[in-house]
């Protein structure tokens, strides 16, 4: 019986216990590579595999769990020895017996970027050598897990390089998430999107602290559910665990009310536990678990139920927006986090994101932006494209389940994109248009969205996952059907039970007073069953349209959540320092008012030539700053404030002179760079903000930077001076192998180093042409290098 | 952040009340310890039980006379870095502050870890906390001592291929436990490898430890 059958068969499936507790009983020291027993001590593994076959387990776990590249690079084995030799052993242990054999995949032990430098892709690089090299066994587990993120590349790299069936867990703690920040119900949807056989958590806590995890687990999962708790929990000092043999398998059976299907031993436990376990199960039903799983999307730490409306802020998209645009041309990635994050703070659920422009490699600009924003955001994400091959790159990226906008229901479309959305376990938002165009009535919009969820179940697809799109025309084009649109929202959310979704802010194109008829407009769809607006969160009245809507229909409680946002309107307005009149640019920017400083160039900038504002006020009041700071009059903070006002001011400055039609200020371009290896990037973001702020156009590379992309963009761009940063003793020689790159390459540039670490001498010594002792030091460089 | 003695003004304290809260809101401090015997050897230090070698001069002179350590690590885990993260996306000045602050509180968290031994281990002298990478010990066993620990498991610190621990807000550190008393003159910037670059040295100040 395959592990698949198993689980349909039998009440429970019976894992073992512990590996690592038992290899250290015999002989094993901390911090020794246990996977190297296979090879060195392999009457050790058959020892410990045969017990706990003798003790009752239906699955046993391979000794593969730290088998990856990375951490058996210090013991001179391969992976494929290491997992072929576990597997051999465990083989031979189940031999005469029903036993399965698990290959048993830990996490890598690297952390993923952005906290780590180990990037998506080398992760799953990293588990499909291992899964590949463990095709003999019978299923693959991944366990321990604390990052979704490595749980997925783990999960694609086994159902894309093998057919085994797939188990994961991951490790919870008491506060319900995972050490990086996991949500429960986030791990759920995203591995069972990605077709996992079954889901649940192994180590963590003991069986009886893991209680609420695994009542959770059940009812936001309808896989079968897994627990492979700890003996308890350690002693501090002693790390031995509290929970004996019987204690576990009484705190396991109170487990099975909830639904459990799958159970084993983690840290601490032995033979005696299974063998616990499997009394106690004795005799014991399955208890058959009705769950329903909601619309719903989620990143990995923030799960958004469509139960309510929830806004899908739309301004990450460079149509119609010179900025946005001029963004994406210089890759410019922190223009669209702030995008992000301003929408986020204004009431945006979920984002939308656009990044397609003729001009740039859309499907690497994705790539890159899903990234990013997942770095720092925690809501979900909302793909947006017209190309397959970009929509597939997202989805790989994401991490948890996103929303795919769109497919449509001309046959190519729903060829090509479905099948994505039932591969990585998304959800997709439908658009009630095809070969013919978009429909003018409600009645064939519906017969469309009818269409589109056919076909979508037909792969496989949740109903629940699929969004209707029923497209707004606009109102000065076309007034008569405006309530053909309302209409259709209305009969898909009533007829088909399918969440809506909606593009609100067209249906004003070509009128004045647009926000009028926006938030009426949204109103009136919401009204109508309208669940999901995409629409701009930073326009007040749109926001505030969706939380008096809630307020209204007796959704928001109490009125919650629109005290919490309009309630203090009443109180006394926050004190503003100064009174308006008295404040000019310098002032703005040596006391930190980046508000006011905007204010101000956007006013100046009516009657006054940019270069101007830039070279007779801006830059003056940054070196005020930039001497007071020298003298320890001001300090970093308030340094790196001044900065910030004056960043304000370019921005305005920048709008300003994309909208005449002109290019932006440069003053010249710089690369900036935090060495291959370092991930300190801190300085080397001050040093940014400082020199964009004297007009200088900074290029910048980030951290753990290889030597090669310094020089290769160095040349592309035609750069002339190069920061490089170290924070690290260790990392310094990076600094120097870039140097030296650069230079090999002829390079016609200069360059500065600085860093924690950095003496002028070294300096000198690895071949720098400038020491810069801070950031200030270094827009005085830029100055010297430039000319300016 | 620089200041030294002066007085941050007001909006810059505000601020950096700003910062601390949205690290507290989020933040997971977590350590975890474990107390070794330990034996000198040729190259450095045996940890006793297990395969790691405290490398180098400098952790022996650190070591000498103790027959004990304890191996701690700490972190104020993942979710410290994206609080910097985003705002070094938005904001620098932020961005510095919550990176200042963090570095503070982690070092807080082995303050109390300190004290838990001192505690515990009541009737034995102990030395301040030496980290690899200090003096000659190498940043390279980084990655052996998190797995003595199994910081991985027990509380999600890990090393990047280069050492560099991640989350980044986070430290390993060793406590040499004796029977005797610690001389003073064994703690100091004599063995710091920050001393060329220290901010307190320039200013003619010390750190404390």
């Amino acid at each position: 019986m395959g592990f698949r059958e198993l689980l349909k068969n039998k009440e429970f499936v019976i894992l073992d216990g512990a590996m690592g507790t038992m290899l250290q009983a015999k002989g094993l020291k901390m911090g020794e590579t246990p996977e190297v027993m296979n090879i060195e001590r392999p009457e050790w593994l058959l020892d410990i595999h045969r017990q706990y076959i003798e003790a009752g387990s239906d699955v046993i776990y391979a000794n593969t769990f730290g088998a990856n590249r990375h951490k058996l690079a210090k013991c001179g084995f391969s992976v494929d020895k290491i997992i072929g030799e576990g597997i051999k052993l465990a083989r031979k242990a189940v031999e005469g017996t029903d036993t399965l054999v698990a290959l048993d995949i830990g996490s890598i032990g690297q952390m993923l970027e952005p906290t780590g430098t180990l990037k998506f892709e080398e992760a799953y690089d990293i588990f499909k050598e291992m899964v590949i090299a463990g095709r003999e066994a019978d299923l693959v587990v991944f366990e321990t897990m604390t990052d979704l993120y490595e749980l997925k590349a783990a999960i694609l790299a086994a159902k894309e390089n093998c057919d085994l069936p797939i188990m994961c867990t991951m490790t919870f703690e008491e506060n319900m998430r995972t050490f990086t920040g996991v949500d429960i119900s986030a791990m759920c949807l995203t591995a069972e999107g990605l077709g996992v056989d079954a889901v649940g958590v192994n180590c963590s806590l003991g069986p009886k602290e893991l209680y609420p995890v695994v009542e959770k687990i059940c009812r936001w999962t309808k896989l079968p559910v897994v627990v492979k708790p700890n003996a308890g929990l350690p002693d501090p000092v002693t790390n031995e665990y509290n929970c004996s043999a019987e204690e576990f398998a009484e705190f396991a059976e109170a487990l099975i009310p909830l639904g459990i299907k799958v159970i084993g031993g983690c840290c601490g436990t032995d033979p005696a536990y299974i063998a616990s376990l499997k009394k106690m199960l004795d005799g014991k039903k399955y208890v058959q678990r009705d769950v329903h799983i909601p619309a719903v999307c989620c990143s990995a730490t923030d799960v958004v139920v469509i139960d309510q409306p929830r806004i899908i802020g739309e301004r990450i998209n460079p149509t119609g927006k010179k900025r946005f645009k001029q963004a994406l041309l210089e890759g410019d990635i922190d223009y669209i986090l702030g995008q992000a994050i301003e929408q986020i703070d204004a009431g945006a659920d979920i984002l939308d994101v656009n990044v397609g422009l003729p001009a740039i490699d859309e499907k690497a600009m994705m790539v890159r932006a899903v990234k990013a924003l997942q770095g720092v955001v925690d809501v979900p994400l909302q793909l947006d494209s017209t190309i397959p091959e970009v929509m597939e790159a997202a989805l790989r990226v994401y991490n948890g389940k996103p929303i795919v906008n769109s497919v449509n229901a001309e046959e190519k479309s729903l060829n090509t994109v479905l099948p994505l959305v039932k591969k990585y376990g998304a959800a997709v938002v439908g658009l009630t248009l095809d070969e013919n165009g978009i429909p003018k009535t409600a009645d064939e919009r519906f017969k469309l969205a009818e269409k589109i969820l056919h076909r979508a179940m037909a792969i496989g697809i949740r109903k629940e996952d699929v969004y209707i799109d029923c497209l707004t025309l606009t109102a000065s084009a076309e007034q008569e059907n405006v309530m053909q649109t309302v209409n259709a929202v209305h009969r898909v959310k009533e007829e088909l039970g399918l969440r809506t979704v909606l593009g609100v802010s067209n249906i004003s194109f070509g009128l004045p007073s647009r926000e009028i008829v926006n938030h009426n407009f949204l109103m009136m769809c919401l009204t109508s069953g309208l669940d999901l607006p995409i629409m701009n969160p930073n326009i007040a009245s749109m926001t505030a349209t969706v939380r008096a809507y809630k307020l209204l229909t007796n959704i928001d409680k109490n009125s919650v959540e629109f005290i919490a946002h309009y309630g203090g309107d009443t109180s006394s307005p926050a004190p503003k320092a100064e009174k308006k009149s008295d404040v000019d640019l310098p002032y703005a920017i040596e006391h930190g008012l980046k508000g006011e400083g905007a204010e101000i160039t956007a006013k100046l900038l009516e009657t006054t030539d940019s270069m101007v504002i830039i070279n007779e006020m801006l830059v003056p009041a940054l070196d005020k700053a930039g001497e007071q700071f020298e003298k320890g009059k001001i300090f970093l903070p308030q340094l790196i404030q001044t900065a910030g006002v004056a960043q304000a001011c370019f921005e305005v400055i920048k709008q300003k002179m994309l909208a005449d039609g002109g290019s932006s200020v440069s003053k010249g371009k710089i690369i900036l760079a935090t060495v291959k290896g370092d991930i300190h990037d801190i300085g080397k973001n001050i040093v940014k903000v400082l020199l964009e702020n004297y007009g200088y156009e900074v290029i910048d590379l980030g951290k753990d930077v290889d030597y090669q992309t310094v020089v290769d963009a160095a040349i592309e761009n035609d750069v002339h001076l190069v920061g490089l940063s170290a924070l690290m003793t260790t990392t310094l020689v990076s600094m120097e192998e870039t140097i030296k790159l650069l230079r090999a390459n002829n390079v016609d540039c200069k360059i500065m180093v600085g860093g924690a670490v950095v003496t002028p001498d070294y300096a000198e010594q690895i071949g720098a042409d400038f020491y810069s002792k801070d950031a200030k030091q270094s827009v005085d460089i830029a100055r010297q290098v430039f000319g300016n | 952040m620089g200041y030294g003695s002066t007085a941050p003004d007001d909006s810059i304290l505000s601020m950096m009340d700003e910062c601390e809260k949205a690290l507290l809101g989020v933040i997971k401090p977590c350590a975890i310890y474990h107390v070794f015997d330990i034996q000198p050897c040729d190259d450095g230090v045996a940890v006793c039980g297990t395969s790691l070698v405290l490398k180098g001069k400098a952790v022996s002179e650190h070591l000498a006379g103790c027959v004990k350590c304890v191996m701690l690590a700490a972190t104020l885990s993942a979710q410290a870095d994206r609080v910097i993260r985003r705002y070094e996306a938005t904001d620098m000045t932020r961005a510095v502050m919550a990176d200042f602050l963090a570095s503070a509180a982690v070092e807080q968290v082995c303050d109390m870890v300190d004290e838990q031994v001192r505690n515990e281990f009541s009737d034995h002298f102990q030395t301040w906390r030496f980290s690899p990478g200090y003096g000659d010990l190498p940043l390279d066993i980084q990655g052996e001592f998190l797995d003595v620990l199994q910081a991985q498991k027990r509380i999600g610190l890990n090393a990047t291929g280069n050492n560099i621990l991640t989350p980044r807000k986070s430290v390993t550190a060793v406590i040499g436990l004796s029977d005797h008393d610690i001389p003073k003159g064994r703690q100091g910037c004599a063995a710091c490898n920050m001393r060329e670059v220290c901010q307190f040295r320039k200013r003619g100040d010390h750190c404390g430890i």
